[in-house]
């Protein structure tokens, strides 16, 4: 009995907090707040799952799951999966979506677009979960991060990185911007 | 009791949910899904000489395989329910079903989650969070948890996996000092062991309460995100069918995960209250006891990654060392209802290889070797030494 006032003493404690922000998916604030939850919450317990392993409807089952593991808030749990989400295109093979592609986009943008901060180092800003991107143009060559982000499990099967539905002009913005 | 706690949280979580669905609805614009399908499976072969099971058997069969699969609805944005069962052959090669978990999840707010039913206590981190085989670094539990199958001559502290009842969890947000997560629960707890050795203790739900008094525990943990985290947990239950004897846990778990290195522990302790009598004099009973039996163990776990050496080959490569340590109060001068602790206690040390040929698929090559303390106390003496080879996925 002692157990149950305890826990509706936590409920009252947390009970006014709540109101979730209706915040758009595809807001890049948010995928970015996403790629960091996710690059220091999903590697916790298990390899990192990349988004390519389940559609977007899968995912919107399977975070909730994992909020409750991992302890996430209800906000972080929506910033995952709105990161999740946004590397993800309707096409089931995840194919590049060129159509939607009206204006090119810089590689500053793109980068912040795609959350690599989330993951990677930049100038000592950015995730741990993936190695500091400083100097990877030179130390990898371009024609290696080229193939690397058509696939990035193409040097490495478990990797957590997602497949990015990007196109070449998009992949040679990133290493013009990566380059500097 | 048990059942209208059970059924007033769950009327409770149902009806806030109506009240807040109207506002939660329109907060996202994401693919809503209903159903999704996981799980994991595995299969191990395990050479060994002499093999044999725990009660002294020849094992027949030295390859065995899991299928796990997972059952996740989203009934809506603030209740999900999950089940997971188990169909498992075992070394007898016969087929075993078992329900690990099924409960309901409700999300009562931003940092609040309920769960009810029947779930995986959050007691330390293994039983919770990292036994699925394509989770566990290794293919074989720590040598403080029995395996699924027995753990060969060393004994496992009473593990504390699944149980019926009610959780609450929190998340208390700290801002750049970390965080803190809490859990408390209240389940229908320990049984005493039925059969020939009976009288041990025994977490197993799928029987049903035994005594009128629920168990409750938490754990409280402090996390440092990505890298750190260390938990304490509590558990304590009345196990005895006259629920006079009492079982306590505490469990420490501390978790550093680097980009390439894993190092993980814990320690796990327990006292059991057993009973019994002093020989009587003549005819006459003897005076009666009750004395706390301690099971005490722990173990640590490092893991690193080849990937940090930079050589596109060794980037699926991952190394494994576990030290496990058990000891146990048993010393055979009282006879008591833990006897069959006797000779149980001792080390294990597993070394392991790890090819990874996706994030949640991997091949493990794993050797295992134990000493036990008091072999004299012991029932059987079987060497306890063994080579494992996985295949282990998750879906
Ligand atoms: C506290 C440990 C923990 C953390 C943190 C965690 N997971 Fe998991 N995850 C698990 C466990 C345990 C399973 C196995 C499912 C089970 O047995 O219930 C799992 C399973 C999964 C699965 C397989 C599908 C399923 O639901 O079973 C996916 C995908 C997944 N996790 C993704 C993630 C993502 C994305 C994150 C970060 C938001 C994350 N995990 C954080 C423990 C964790
Ligand atoms: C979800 C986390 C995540 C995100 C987001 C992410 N990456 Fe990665 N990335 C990784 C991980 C983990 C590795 C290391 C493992 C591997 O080899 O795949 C990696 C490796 C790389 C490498 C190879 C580095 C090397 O030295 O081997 C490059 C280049 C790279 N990422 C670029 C990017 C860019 C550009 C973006 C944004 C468009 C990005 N990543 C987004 C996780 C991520």
């Amino acid at each position: 009995m002692k157990l149950i006032k305890i826990m509706f003493t936590f409920l009252a404690l947390t009970l006014n907090t709540f109101s979730i922000q209706a915040q758009h998916v595809s807001d890049p604030e948010l995928v970015a707040e996403g790629a960091k939850a996710y690059s220091e919450n999903c590697a916790r317990c298990h390899n990192a799952r990349p988004a390519e392993e389940y559609s977007k409807k899968e995912w919107s089952v399977v975070i909730p799951h994992m909020r409750a593991k991992a302890h996430m808030t209800g906000k972080e749990a929506l910033a995952v999966e709105a990161f999740l989400a946004s590397t993800l295109t309707a096409d089931v093979r995840n194919a590049r979506d060129y159509e939607n592609r009206t204006t090119t986009r810089s590689g500053a943008e793109l980068v912040t677009q795609f959350g690599c901060q989330g993951c990677h180092q930049l100038k000592g800003e950015g995730g741990k979960l993936g190695p500091s991107l400083d100097n990877v143009v030179i130390n990898r060559g371009e024609t290696f991060i080229l193939n690397k982000l058509m696939d990035p499990k193409f040097n490495n099967a478990a990797s957590a990185m997602p497949k990015y539905p990007m196109s070449e002009e998009d992949i040679k913005a990133i290493i013009d911007f990566l380059r500097n | 009791m048990k059942k209208v706690i059970l059924q007033s949280a769950v009327a409770t979580a149902i009806s806030i949910s109506m009240l807040t669905s109207a506002t939660a609805q329109e907060s996202s614009a994401l693919d809503i899904g209903r159903l999704a399908i996981a799980g994991y499976g595995d299969v191990t072969y395990i050479e060994q000489s002499n093999m044999k099971d725990e009660e002294g058997n020849d094992v027949q069969n030295n390859v065995v395989a899991r299928f796990v699969p997972i059952f996740l609805f989203q009934m809506s944005e603030k209740i999900h329910i999950e089940a997971e069962l188990e169909f498992s052959t075992n070394a007898e090669g016969e087929t075993e079903t078992e329900l690990e978990y099924a409960n309901m999840h409700y999300f009562y707010n931003d940092n609040t989650i309920i769960t009810a039913g029947k779930f995986l206590l959050p007691f330390g981190q293994f039983g919770a969070n990292l036994h699925p085989s394509w989770i566990n670094k290794a293919a074989s539990n720590p040598g403080i948890y029995g395996g699924h199958g027995g753990n060969g001559a060393l004994g496992g502290v009473t593990g504390i996996w699944n149980d019926t009842g009610i959780n609450i969890a929190n998340t208390w947000n700290l801002g750049d000092a970390g965080r803190v997560f809490t859990d408390f629960y209240t389940v229908s707890g320990p049984r005493q062991e039925e059969g020939d050795h009976g009288g041990g203790v025994e977490i197993e739900s799928k029987k049903g309460d035994n005594n009128d008094s629920m168990a409750f525990g938490g754990r409280i943990a402090y996390a440092f995100l990505p890298e750190w985290e260390i938990g304490m947990s509590y558990y304590s239950g009345a196990y005895s069918d006259d629920g006079d004897l009492d079982y306590n846990a505490y469990n420490i778990d501390f978790n550093w995960v680097g980009s390439y290195a894993s190092v993980r522990g814990e320690i796990f302790g327990s006292t059991a209250e057993t009973e019994g009598e002093e020989e009587g004099e003549e005819e006459g009973h003897g005076e009666e006891w009750v004395k706390d039996f301690d099971k005490r163990g722990w173990y640590i776990q490092g893991t690193w990654q080849a990937r940090q050496l930079g050589k596109a080959w060794l980037n699926p490569v991952e190394f494994v060392v576990r030290y496990s340590d058990i000891e146990s109060d048993f010393d055979g001068s009282v006879d008591h209802d833990f006897e069959e602790d006797g000779g149980k206690t001792g080390s294990r040390v597993y070394y392991g290889v790890n090819y990874w040929l996706e994030p949640s698929a991997v091949l493990k090559l794993g050797a295992e070797s134990t000493s036990i303390d008091n072999e004299a106390a012991s029932h059987t003496t079987v060497p306890d030494d063994r080579i494992f080879l996985q295949l282990a996925f998750g879906f």
